[in-house]
C-alpha cells in the first residue's frame, strides 16, 4: 500500500544513487561453476533505453531525449526481463546480446510500474531462440550466496558480482515512490546498469537487481521471486492490472488499555483499523474500529506482524500477495464480536495521485496563457525543496482529514505565459482552482468545460486558500488564445 | 643708533608679526572652534543614552519545564525623562537582570523593567539607583521624521561614544520586524554594523527614531511618533490596566485591485482602485463591519489607490495600515467606505490591536512561560513561533509538514471555539505507554470527547475518564489517531514518569487570559478550516 501523510513526505523521490565509477569486476572464476556461469552469462542481455520524458512544469513538450543503460535476461516466451524504470519513456530499446555486437531493436511488451519490472520483446521474432531461458528460483536464505549479473556502468562487458543476502524486508521501491513490497538486501554490489539484470543462486534467478541504498554503502536490493510471479501471473490475462490495496490504516494494540478497549480476549492480538478509504476495497466490508485478528487464516501480533514461511513479516505481505480481483479472507473482532469477512481486492486508483508517473506526457490546459494541471507527486517533484504548503495539504493531508470532501482531482493554475490578456494575474501561481464562473472544479475536463461553455462577460477563478479571486475578459481571452499558443511554441492547448 | 629705515622696518616687522598672530590667534581660535563642535557634539548625545547589557533566559521548547542556559546581549537605551530609559522590547524579553552603563563610566548599574509592549517592540526601564538620572539629559523626542540637515545615529561601544552620520532613505510600512503592529518605519543608510539594537537616531539633538534591526548597512528604524505615543501613554506609569497599545491592520488579508477585468465583474465603475478584502479573521481590524470580496475604497477619509496606499501629508504614498496607527487608539472608530455587493457603503470600523496572542498559532509568546502539562509520559503543549523554531531557521521544510501548514494556512485566526492548537510533542516512553513511544507533534482535537482548546481543558479532561479508560483523539493524520491509555494507573505512572525524567513540575497554566477578540465577524474568516466538525 502506499505510503501517504507524513511518512511519504519524508520519502526522498530520487531514485538510488548514480554513481558512475567503474563497476566490472572481474568474475572469479571458480572451475567447477565455470560451465554454470557461461551458461547464465549467454541469456544476460544489455539494454539501452532511448527515452524521453514528459516536462510536469512545461507539460507541453517533453524534455530532451536522453538514453540510459540497464540489463535485462531471457526467460521463457523469447522475451526479456528488467526492470520498469530501465524501459520507461522509451522512445527506442536496443538490446545487446552476449557476444554480438549488433544491437537489435526491442519493444515493451508488459510493464509494471508499481512493482518495477517489464518484459521487453525483440522486434525481430525468434532472435532469442538460441539462448536459454532462465528459470525462477525460491526466496534466498539469510546469509546464502547470491551472484549478480550485469552490465554496471562505464563497461561493455558483463561483469558479475558476489555477495551474501543480508536482509528480507517489505521496503519502497523507489521507481514509483509510492509502493512498498518484499525485497531482498544484499552486500553483492548493484550499481546503476546492474538494474533489471539477475541475481543467481543455484544455478536461478532469485531476484532482479533494481537498486542500492542512498545512505548505506554496500548495500543494494533485488526484486525477488514473490514479486515476479505475482507479475507473472497478473500478465497472463492479457492486461496488467497492478497490485491492488486493502485501503485501510491500522494501529498497533501494543498498550493493554487499548487492546482492552478494542475486547480483545487475552490470548488474541491484532491491529486496529483507524481509518478506511473511501470506495476502496475495505469500504463496505470493513470499519473504523475493527480490530483484524488474521489474514488467510495467519494470526497477527500486536504490532501488526506475521509469521509466514518461518519468517516475521508485516501482515500487509499477505494482501501483497493477493491478485487484483482475489478475495482475502480476514478474521475481524467487531464490538466484541468474532466475524468471518471476504474482502474482494481492487486496485485503488485515487494512489495513482502519489507514484511517479512514466511512459505519459502530462495532463494539461491552457486558456488565454493560464496553464491549469493536475496535482499529483510529479508536479509537487518539480517544486523541489520548496514546495508550496497548500498544495501539499491538498494532494496529502486533506485526503485523511476531510475524506468526503476531498476533490476527485485537484487542479492547479501553475504559471501564466505573460500576455496582456492574463498581465493583472500575474501572483496568480500554484494555486489549487476552487471554482470556475461558480461551478466546483473536480477534475481538469470540468475546468476546461467550465471556461468553454461560459457565455458570461467574464471567466471567474475562485482558488482554494487564501480567498483569491482572479478574472479575465471573456472576449479578449478567447481571442488571445491562438496568438498565445503560438509565440510560446504551445503546439496543442491541452493533452487530457 | 638705529635709522629710521630700519626702525620702520621693524615696525613693519612687528606689524606683520601683530598680523600673524591675530590671524593665527584667529585660526587657533577657529580650529578650537571645530574642536569645541567636535566635543559638543559629543557631548550633546553623551547623557541622553545608555548602554544596556541584558542577561535573557529562554525555555528549551522541547522540554519546556527546562529553561536553557542564559545569554547576554547588549544594546542602547534613551534617555527620555528623568526616570526612564526607552528601548526595544525584544532585547528585553525574558531577561533575568538588566544593568546599565552611563557617560562611558565602567560602572554596570541595575536597572529595571518598567513596562514593555512586544506587539510596538518598545519598553520603557527605570533605575532605581538615587541621583542615577542627575547627570543625564532626557532627549527630545520630534514630531516626525520628515527632517532636514545631519541625521545621526548613536551608541556606546566599549564606553566610547560612536556617532555615525546616518542618511535618510524611503518611509514605508511593514510589519514590525520583532513585533505584531504594521507601521510606517523609517530605513536608513547608516555606517555603524551590526546594529539593530536600539540604536537612537537624532536629527540634531532631536530623537526622530529607534533603529530595531539592520542588514547590511540597512537599518530599520522605528519612527519617532511611534516612540511619542509611546513614551507619553499609561505605559510610563508601568499601569498594564490603563495602557490600550496600538491599534492595527494585522491579520486582516487583502491584496492589490488593480486588475480592470476583476474590477469590472465586480461592478466598480472607473479606475481600478482600493484593497481588496480577501479575509477577515476574528478580532482583526475591520472585523466588525469588513467582509471578504469587500473592495476598501476610502479609511478616514483618506482614498486608497489600487496598490493599498494613501498620500500621506508628510511622508507620500504609504501603506493604508498606516492610517489606523497614527493618530489613533485601539476602540477608536473611524468611518470607512467600501464597495460591497455593487454598492457603494459607508461603514465605521472599529479599531484593534492585532498582538501575537490573537493568533491561532502565536508567533510571539510575549514573555510568558510556556504552559504544559505531562500526563502519562505524554507532553503537551501549546503549537506556538517558538516551538517551530526548535527546527531553526529553516523550520518551514525542517519541521513536520502538519504543523507547517497549521501555521501557514489556519494560524492566523482563532474562532470562539478554536483559540489554541494543544501538541503531544512527544511521549517519554515508560511501560505505561508502550505502544506509543514514537508519537510526536500531534495536535490534539479531543481527550474523552472533550474538545481540547487549551492546557487547562487538557487537565480537565483527564479527569473525566470514561470506562476506565483515558482517550486522546488527534486531529486526523497518517500516523495514529487514537491513543487508548489506562485510567486507574495513570496517576501513578505519571508521577513515576516526571521521577525518572526530571520533570520538575507537572503542569504549568498559561499566565493570563486569552486577549478579548470582542464578538465573533458577521462573515467569513479564513476560507476553510480543517478544525470545522
Amino acid at each position: 500500500m502506499p505510503l501517504v501523510g507524513s511518512e511519504k513526505i519524508r520519502v526522498k523521490h530520487g531514485l538510488s544513487i548514480a554513481l558512475w565509477f567503474a563497476a566490472a569486476l572481474a568474475s572469479t572464476g571458480c572451475p567447477e561453476s565455470h560451465n554454470g556461469k557461461t551458461l547464465i552469462e549467454r541469456s544476460v542481455v544489455r539494454i539501452v533505453n532511448h527515452s524521453q520524458r514528459g516536462d510536469w512544469h512545461a507539460p507541453w513538450a517533453p524534455q530532451a531525449p536522453t538514453y540510459s543503460g540497464g540489463s535485462g535476461f531471457v526467460i521463457e516466451g523469447g522475451r526479456v526481463m528488467t526492470n520498469a524504470h530501465v524501459v520507461s519513456d522509451a522512445r527506442m530499446i536496443l538490446l545487446y546480446l552476449h557476444d554480438d555486437p549488433t544491437p537489435h531493436e526491442a519493444r515493451v511488451k508488459w510493464i509494471g510500474h508499481d512493482c518495477d519490472l517489464a518484459l521487453v520483446e525483440p522486434v525481430e521474432s525468434g532472435l532469442l531462440d538460441h539462448l536459454p531461458a532462465l528459470e525462477f528460483g525460491d526466496l534466498p536464505e539469510m546469509g546464502s550466496t547470491v551472484e549478480t549479473f550485469g552490465y554496471p556502468a562505464g563497461g561493455q562487458r558483463i561483469s558479475s558480482t558476489r555477495g551474501v543476502v543480508s536482509r528480507i524486508e517489505k521496503a519502497v521501491y523507489a521507481h514509483t515512490g509510492a509502493d512498498s513490497h518484499l525485497t531482498v538486501q544484499t552486500d553483492a554490489a548493484i550499481n546503476p546498469g546492474n538494474s533489471g539484470g539477475p541475481v543467481i543462486q543455484d544455478g536461478r534467478v532469485a531476484g532482479v537487481a533494481f537498486q542500492a541504498s542512498a545512505e548505506l554503502e554496500n548495500v543494494g536490493y533485488f526484486i525477488p521471486t514473490e514479486v515476479i510471479d505475482h507479475f507473472l501471473k497478473d500478465v497472463s490475462d492479457g492486461t496488467y492490472d497492478g497490485y491492488p490495496d486493502l485501503g485501510v490504516q491500522v494501529v498497533n494494540l501494543e498498550n493493554p488499555a487499548a487492546r482492552r478497549d478494542s475486547k480483545l480476549g487475552p490470548e488474541e492480538s491484532g491491529v486496529r483499523v483507524e481509518f478506511v478509504y473511501p470506495k476502496s476495497s475495505a469500504d463496505g466490508f470493513i470499519r473504523e474500529g475493527d480490530v483484524l485478528l488474521a489474514i488467510d487464516g495467519h494470526p497477527i501480533a500486536n504490532d501488526g506482524s506475521i509469521e509466514l514461511d518461518g519468517l516475521r513479516v508485516g501482515h500487509e505481505q499477505l494482501l501483497d500477495r493477493r491478485q487484483a480481483g482475489e478475495q482475502v479472507p480476514l478474521d475481524v473482532l467487531r464490538d466484541g464480536e468474532h466475524l468471518h469477512i471476504s474482502v474482494p481486492m481492487q486496485v485503488y486508483l485515487p494512489f495513482n495521485a502519489y507514484r511517479r508517473r512514466y511512459d505519459e506526457l502530462p495532463r494539461y490546459y491552457v486558456y488565454a496563457g493560464l496553464v491549469f494541471v493536475p496535482l499529483n507527486t510529479e508536479l509537487i517533484a518539480t517544486y523541489g525543496d520548496s514546495v508550496p504548503e497548500h498544495l501539499l495539504y491538498e494532494l496529502y493531508f486533506r485526503p485523511i482529514e476531510e475524506p468526503q470532501a476531498v476533490r476527485r482531482e485537484s487542479v492547479v493554475l501553475l504559471r501564466r505565459l505573460d500576455h496582456e490578456v492574463n498581465g493583472y494575474m500575474a501572483w496568480y501561481r500554484d494555486l489549487v482552482v476552487d471554482r470556475v464562473n461558480g461551478h466546483p472544479i473536480e477534475s481538469l475536463e470540468e475546468l476546461i468545460d467550465a471556461i468553454e461553455s461560459n457565455k458570461d462577460p467574464y471567466q471567474v477563478f475562485e482558488f482554494a486558500y487564501y480567498g483569491r479571486i482572479g478574472v479575465l475578459d471573456r472576449a479578449a481571452a478567447d481571442a488571445a488564445n491562438a496568438e498565445i499558443l503560438r509565440i510560446y511554441g504551445v503546439p496543442e492547448d491541452r493533452n487530457l | 643708533m638705529r635709522s629710521v629705515r630700519t626702525h620702520r622696518r621693524a615696525l613693519q616687522r612687528a606689524a606683520c608679526f601683530i598680523a600673524a598672530v591675530l590671524l593665527a590667534g584667529s585660526s587657533v581660535a577657529r580650529s578650537n572652534d571645530k574642536d569645541q563642535d567636535y566635543r559638543d557634539k559629543d557631548k550633546g548625545y553623551k547623557d541622553k543614552i545608555v548602554a544596556l547589557r541584558v542577561t535573557q533566559q529562554f525555555f528549551d521548547e522541547a522540554l519546556p519545564w527546562r529553561k536553557k542556559s542564559p545569554e547576554v546581549v547588549e544594546g542602547t537605551a534613551v534617555v527620555i525623562s528623568k526616570r526612564l530609559l526607552l528601548t526595544q522590547a525584544n532585547l528585553v524579553q525574558s531577561a533575568t537582570f538588566i544593568q546599565v552603563e552611563k557617560l562611558g563610566r565602567a560602572d554596570w548599574i541595575p536597572a529595571r523593567l518598567v513596562h514593555q509592549d512586544s506587539a510596538i517592540n518598545l519598553a520603557l526601564l527605570t533605575v532605581d539607583q538615587p541621583g542615577f538620572f542627575d547627570d543625564l539629559e532626557p532627549a527630545q523626542i520630534a514630531a516626525n521624521v520628515a527632517t532636514r540637515g545631519p541625521v545621526h545615529s548613536v551608541r556606546w561601544k566599549d564606553r566610547q561614544l560612536e556617532v555615525s552620520n546616518s542618511r535618510p532613505g524611503r518611509i514605508e510600512v511593514l510589519e514590525s520586524p520583532y513585533g505584531s503592529v504594521h507601521h510606517a518605519f523609517l530605513r536608513l543608510s547608516t555606517d555603524f554594523s551590526s546594529g539593530g539594537h536600539a540604536e537612537p537616531v537624532f536629527a540634531g539633538d532631536e530623537l526622530i527614531g529607534l533603529t530595531v534591526m539592520q542588514d547590511g548597512q540597512m537599518a530599520t528604524v522605528i519612527p519617532a511618533e511611534i516612540l511619542k505615543a509611546y513614551a507619553e501613554s499609561p505605559a510610563r506609569e508601568g499601569d498594564t490596566d490603563r495602557y490600550r497599545g496600538f491599534a492595527s491592520i494585522g491579520s486582516l488579508r487583502w491584496q492589490t485591485n488593480t486588475d480592470p477585468a476583476l474590477v469590472a465583474y465586480l461592478g466598480l465603475e472607473g479606475e481600478p482602485r482600493g484593497a481588496f478584502i480577501r479575509q477577515v479573521p476574528w478580532g482583526s481590524t475591520g472585523c466588525s463591519s469588513l467582509r471578504p470580496r469587500d473592495i476598501l475604497l476610502a479609511l478616514d477619509g483618506h482614498e486608497i489607490d489600487a496598490i493599498g496606499n494613501y498620500e500621506h501629508p508628510l511622508y507620500g504614498q504609504l501603506r493604508f495600515d498606516q492610517i489606523v496607527v497614527e493618530g489613533h487608539s485601539p476602540g477608536d472608530v473611524i468611518p470607512a467606505r467600501v464597495f460591497r455587493d455593487r454598492q457603494l457603503l459607508d461603514v465605521e470600523i472599529e479599531l484593534r490591536t492585532s498582538p501575537s496572542s490573537a493568533r491561532l498559532i502565536p508567533w510571539r509568546r510575549s514573555d510568558s512561560d510556556p504552559p504544559y502539562l505531562v500526563a502519562g509520559g505524554f507532553v503537551f503543549r501549546e503549537l506556538d513561533g517558538r516551538y517551530l523554531s526548535i527546527w531553526g531557521t529553516d523550520w518551514r521544510t525542517q519541521a513536520p509538514n502538519q504543523l507547517v501548514y497549521f501555521n501557514d494556512l489556519l494560524g492566523i485566526a482563532q474562532s470562539p471555539e478554536h483559540r489554541r492548537i494543544i501538541l503531544v510533542t512527544q511521549v517519554l516512553p515508560s511501560e505505561y505507554n508502550i505502544g506509543y513511544h514514537g508519537v510526536a507533534d500531534l495536535p490534539v482535537k479531543s481527550i474523552n470527547g472533550y474538545p481540547i482548546d487549551s492546557i487547562a481543558d487538557v487537565e480537565q479532561a483527564f479527569g473525566q475518564p470514561k470506562d476506565g479508560l483515558q482517550r486522546i483523539l488527534f486531529y486526523p493524520n497518517s500516523t495514529i489517531n487514537e491513543v487508548v491509555l489506562d485510567a486507574s494507573t495513570l496517576e501513578a505512572a505519571t508521577a513515576a514518569i516526571l521521577a525518572d525524567y526530571e520533570v520538575p513540575e507537572r503542569l504549568r497554566l498559561p499566565e493570563g487570559a486569552l486577549p478579548d477578540l470582542g464578538p465573533p465577524c458577521p462573515e467569513g474568516t479564513t476560507s476553510r478550516s480543517v478544525l470545522s466538525d
